[in-house]
């Protein structure tokens, strides 16, 4: 393809690695968006009722037992004078969110009206706080920023707490009391989240487009915690600084031979999935392909497994400079495994070997986005290995729902090894080193 | 959109455009659209017939057309007339052409339709059961798009 789509695809990719350098638990207040350095958030909770201290600060609203610590709950809105909308009489049996906070060796917790997500942005975009702000006094905001066109403020939680402990006067604007005398229990219902995995959710969706889901959530738990571990003998925080961050984390997600010709070994197994015999056509669907590894791959084992049948592999993807190299790949001997070599599926080329003509014309390569419609007929396999992951939630499902009505009945589904579905209309088949489905 | 296809048609917008406009050209990403869309304003269309369907459009705003009207034919246009119009519709046929010329030494072969040519605000243009691939060129004379939707006849 020509040097021009590169270079466009570069400056495309140049865009997307803006660094992210810092991170923050965003919340509401009021209707307004806030941000809290990660850093400073020992964690999430819900809790329920906090004993009441007789003559504090007005925003003092208590404390409460976490687990064994003691921890004062503080009112945001009230320490700020930040108007609250007319509130509904408030519900005593609702949760309230806390952001528990560590500040100068004290842990508070701080009542917000919801906690939104962890959000990684550049310390570049962050802008000092206008000073005309309003709400909030402008010494305890560190700056500004717009993610997705919502403004967040982010405090300065050392610099509150630090004056807060000092007693530096606060001149009460109401002598009111809160009237609430909630009785201590300890009985509170709780839950707390790590914001560390969620920031790397988060993460893994800015850098590498890839999408935790219920699809490939298993992994992720289980490779946050040997994320962790790495990090820890580097002394490092387990988050994702960046793309490279973001690709060493995934680096055990991929299929075993993704970007490769398929081994003697793995045609097997995808073999033994499959049917002895078929009747007809057969017709398979490559979506993801890439450079067209796979595809080239599918293309020789079918043809090696159904020497009688007609084949014709339907590879598409939407990275336009993987695709384009995928119609004139050119390989060099050690690339190309033995079962391949010498099924007859190879010539010499200009360059180095090349696939023989019978090879390339059972292949379809198409620049196309899985999303869109798909216009290809239906199919007897569908191998679409960690791309799932790469798709929104919302694609997953209306993909899967695509898979399952292109596939002829008994039609097969491979999905990445990592990857595992639970769709109505598909069985799982046991199977080692693949995640593979047939349509009932 | 088939691989193979699309090549043919950067390079021949690229080269056409360089000769007849001469100056530096920029390309921007190529992406996909599957939806409606939104015209510039000036639009010719040529269809392609064979074993492969589709449509080609170049894509641009009224004054962009003029002013390439006007660099084609060394005189100033100030208004979308006839020469101006015979001028873009005239762009569009020698870029498809090329394009096919290019795709049938490849072993594709096509027809094409007279080109159209469509003038006029808030348009929209909408394809189905074929995706468009969307090639936007920068001038020296402004932005235009070359639209191609093919597809393979079943």
């Amino acid at each position: 393809m020509s040097a021009m789509i590169d270079e466009a695809i570069e400056r495309q990719e140049e865009k997307q690695q803006k660094k992210i350098d810092f991170k923050m638990v965003t919340f509401s207040l009021a209707g307004r968006d806030y941000g809290i350095d990660i850093m400073k958030v020992d964690g999430i909770s819900k809790i329920d009722k906090y004993t009441y201290v007789p003559n504090t600060y007005p925003f003092v609203k208590g404390v409460y037992n976490l687990r064994g610590d003691i921890i004062s709950i503080i009112d945001m809105g009230k320490m700020f004078h930040i108007q609250q909308p007319a509130q509904a009489a408030k519900d005593d049996s609702k949760l309230e969110n806390i952001l528990i906070i560590k500040s100068c060796d004290l842990k508070i917790g701080v009542i917000v009206d919801s906690v939104d997500k962890v959000l990684g942005i550049s310390r570049e975009s962050m802008q000092d706080p206008p000073s005309l702000f309003g709400d909030i006094n402008i010494k305890y905001i560190s700056g500004v920023t717009e993610v997705d066109d919502r403004l967040y403020i982010i405090l300065d939680t050392d610099k509150i707490f630090s004056e807060e402990e000092e007693k530096k006067a606060y001149q009460t604007e109401s002598d009111e009391i809160d009237e609430h005398d909630s009785i201590e229990t300890m009985d509170s219902q709780e839950e707390s989240a790590s914001p560390g995995i969620n920031f790397i959710i988060e993460t893994l969706n800015t850098f590498s487009r890839f999408h935790v889901s219920p699809v490939n959530r298993k992994w992720v738990e289980h490779r946050y915690d040997q994320w962790v571990e790495i990090s820890q003998k580097r002394g490092q925080e387990p988050q994702l600084v960046d793309e490279a961050d973001a690709n060493e984390f995934l680096q055990t997600f991929f299929s075993r031979e993704t970007h490769q010709l398929w081994s003697d070994e793995y045609r097997e197994k995808m073999e033994s999935i499959l049917p002895a015999k078929m009747d007809g056509p057969l017709d398979v669907w490559n979506p993801g392909c890439g450079k067209g590894f796979e595809s080239y791959s599918l293309a020789c084992l079918l043809k090696r497994k159904y020497p009688e049948n007609r084949i014709k592999v339907w590879a598409n993807d939407s990275n336009l400079l993987e695709i384009s190299m995928a119609t004139n790949i050119v390989l060099q001997k050690a690339q190309i495994p033995a079962w391949i070599n010498n099924g007859g599926f190879i010539q010499d080329g200009s360059g180095g070997k090349v696939f023989t003509k019978a090879v390339k014309d059972a292949l379809y390569f198409e620049f196309h986005d899985i999303k869109h419609k798909n216009m290809v007929p239906n199919m007897n396999l569908i191998v679409a290995r960690d791309l799932l992951s790469y798709l929104e939630p919302e694609g997953q499902k209306k993909v899967l729902d695509e898979f399952h009505g292109k596939l002829k009945s008994n039609g097969i589904l491979v999905l990445g090894e990592n990857e595992s579905i639970e769709h109505p209309g598909f069985r799982a088949i046991e199977a080692e080193a693949l995640s593979a489905y047939v349509k009932e | 959109m088939r691989v193979e296809y699309i090549n043919p048609f950067v390079e021949a917008a690229f080269s056409i455009l360089k000769e007849v406009l001469g100056d530096d050209l920029s390309r921007g990403e190529l992406y996909l659209k599957a939806t409606s869309q939104p015209i510039l304003g000036v639009t010719a269309i040529v269809g392609l017939a064979g074993d492969v369907e589709g449509r080609v459009l170049i894509d641009l705003t009224e004054k962009t057309a003029m002013k390439i009207a006007s660099a084609m034919n060394g005189e100033e246009m100030t208004t979308l007339n006839e020469l101006a119009k015979a001028t873009i519709t005239e762009l569009a046929n020698m870029i498809t052409a090329q394009a096919v010329t290019k795709l049938s030494e490849l072993g594709f072969t096509f027809d094409l339709t007279p080109p159209t040519i469509i003038t006029g605000e808030k348009m929209e243009i909408t394809n189905y059961e074929v995706e468009a691939l969307i090639v936007p060129i920068e001038t020296s004379h402004g932005k235009l798009e070359i639209n191609v939707a093919l597809r393979e006849r079943n």
